[in-house]
């Protein structure tokens, strides 16, 4: 599904048919599907429309930029590393394209969503909540449109032993590939139990797969960029 | 032009004022072409409240250069300004202190933060958004859409509530259900419910429990934790999902009963006491 068309695209499974209808001198994007439907004017010949997946921060409605993963817990010695493989939700921008400009015209997921808190609530930040398990290898994702895999490395650096349960993601940092399925990675580094911070890697998991857009840096260039994330509530229940 | 070289105040011509007022005319121009300028090219990458105070700022350096520009052509006499500035500061400072309190509050304002451009407030007894903080006012459009003008003394001694500061605030409601209901039942419906709506946190995680054997119902306490962004929205949208919900399940919410016991028998009920309800 993931890719790059022209206007002649259209798409459709089970659960939403979307794609480019010529009426008249218009194009009329649309999406149909149990969620609502969608359609918008284009007005523009020479375009193209990219289907990626993106950062899962945006439905129903864009509150926050941090990703927050809930896992079972992983115990890790002082001065060890881990990787882990997590899986979670993705979403699906629809982009039109002409040159090196884009403007993202529609997002959809198949996942339901949910937020949470990270911190209090005067000092903490609000997160899109995910729960998953914990893989050893990269885990078969059953629908690829829905879900994608997290490839999270921990290393911790304190002198203690660290329980972690939870990792917090900024957005900006999100550098989704897709292939047959959907991939980040990410690493943490532990302080303490009470610090770590979080970013994710500029590569993808495996060979050969794309780089999807990020969403949040197509929107918008924030005076302030972050690329890692500082988690100073903890890194455990 | 004769006239211009004519001398109106001391060394001080014709010339001198209109040179003076051209340059800042010349000058307000300038930073209202940049500030549209900005707003056009900038207003996709930059955050609105930072792009104002941006825009601000450039304006407030173009107009101060325009004054620099055009104020040395005046030669003052060092001596007069002072004489002259004295004695304007002390009418000035007489005429207005409210003025000087309300640019002393702006600024302490300024460095506290309390409030700032977008935030749903209450400031004494003004609610609604707050629009603009300027340095003697702050302006907020309450929730029926009217101007308020609030001087910035009045903001700074007054109590402030800022709905959105802390990013999670926590809302409750009463849920009253009939005795003869199964108040398990309705918790579970209620917690069901609550769990599927994305905006309704999971840490930390709504709360349903009972909480009071009423006159009439059995009232159930629910207590959620939303994002402030959108708490509204959810609060009045989450109390009509309850009540579908709950009634949904057979599950009634009764109106205010008494029973009510007589001592005497009622003449005709054929009972000696007749219960009402």
């Amino acid at each position: 599904m993931f890719g790059v068309y022209d206007y002649s695209f259209q798409w459709e499974d089970e659960r939403v048919s979307l794609g480019v209808e010529r009426r008249g001198a218009l194009h009329v994007y649309y999406r149909r599907s149990q969620s609502g439907s969608v359609e918008k004017i284009i007005k523009g010949e020479n375009g193209n429309i990219i289907l990626n997946p993106v950062e899962p921060l945006n439905l129903p409605k864009e509150i926050t930029k941090y990703l927050e993963f809930h896992f079972k817990p992983v115990v890790i010695q002082s001065e060890s590393e881990v990787t882990i493989y997590l899986t979670f939700p993705i979403e699906i921008g629809v982009f039109l394209q002409d040159g090196i400009n884009y403007t993202a015209i529609d997002i959809f997921s198949f996942s339901p969503q949910k937020y949470s808190l990270y911190g209090t609530s005067n000092q903490g930040v609000i997160t899109r909540h995910v729960e998953t398990d914990v893989f050893d290898r990269i885990p078969k994702v059953d629908d690829p449109l829905a879900t994608g895999v997290m490839e999270l490395t921990l290393k911790n650096s304190s002198r203690s032993w660290v329980e972690v349960t939870r990792a917090v993601f900024d957005n900006i940092s999100l550098n989704l590939y897709y292939d047959d399925f959907v991939a980040m990675k990410g690493q943490m580094e532990i302080f303490s139990k009470s610090v770590a911070e979080t970013t994710t890697v500029a590569r993808p998991l495996l060979e050969g797969m794309k780089a999807s857009i990020n969403l949040f840096v197509a929107r918008q260039i924030s005076l302030s960029e972050r690329h890692q994330f500082m988690m100073e509530n903890g890194v455990g229940d | 032009m004769g006239w211009l070289d004519t001398v109106v105040y001391d060394n001080i011509t014709y010339y001198h004022l209109v040179f003076f007022a051209v340059v800042i005319i010349a000058a307000f121009a300038i930073a209202k072409i940049v500030s549209v300028y900005l707003k056009k090219t900038m207003s996709d990458r930059v955050e609105k409240s930072e792009l104002d105070t941006l825009i601000k700022i450039i304006q407030v350096g173009i107009i101060l250069i325009g004054v620099y520009i055009g104020l040395p052509r005046f030669e003052f006499d060092l001596a007069d300004v002072v004489l002259i500035g004295g004695t304007l500061t002390i009418v000035i400072g007489f005429a207005t202190q409210k003025v000087g309190s309300n640019f002393a509050s702006g600024l302490f304002l300024l460095l506290e933060r309390p409030i700032k451009p977008g935030d749903n407030v209450r400031i004494g007894t003004v609610a609604g958004i707050v629009q603009e903080i300027h340095v003697l006012s702050t302006i907020v459009r309450d929730y029926e859409g009217i101007y308020v003008r609030i001087p910035n003394e009045k903001v700074f001694t007054s109590d402030i509530t800022n709905f959105v500061t802390n990013v999670a605030r926590r809302f409750e409601y009463s849920v009253g259900i009939s005795y003869s209901d199964d108040a398990g039942l309705a918790m579970g419906v209620i917690y069901r419910l609550l769990e599927q709506h994305p905006f309704i946190l999971k840490h930390p995680g709504p709360s349903v429990f009972l909480d009071e054997l009423a006159d009439s119902s059995v009232v159930i306490r629910v207590t959620i934790w939303c994002p402030s962004e959108v708490w509204w929205s959810v609060r009045t949208e989450m109390l009509r999902e309850i009540k579908k919900a709950i009634e949904a399940e057979g599950i009634t919410i009764p109106f205010p009963q008494r029973v009510i016991t007589f001592a005497n028998a009622i003449p005709g009920a054929g009972k000696d006491k007749e219960r009402v309800s």
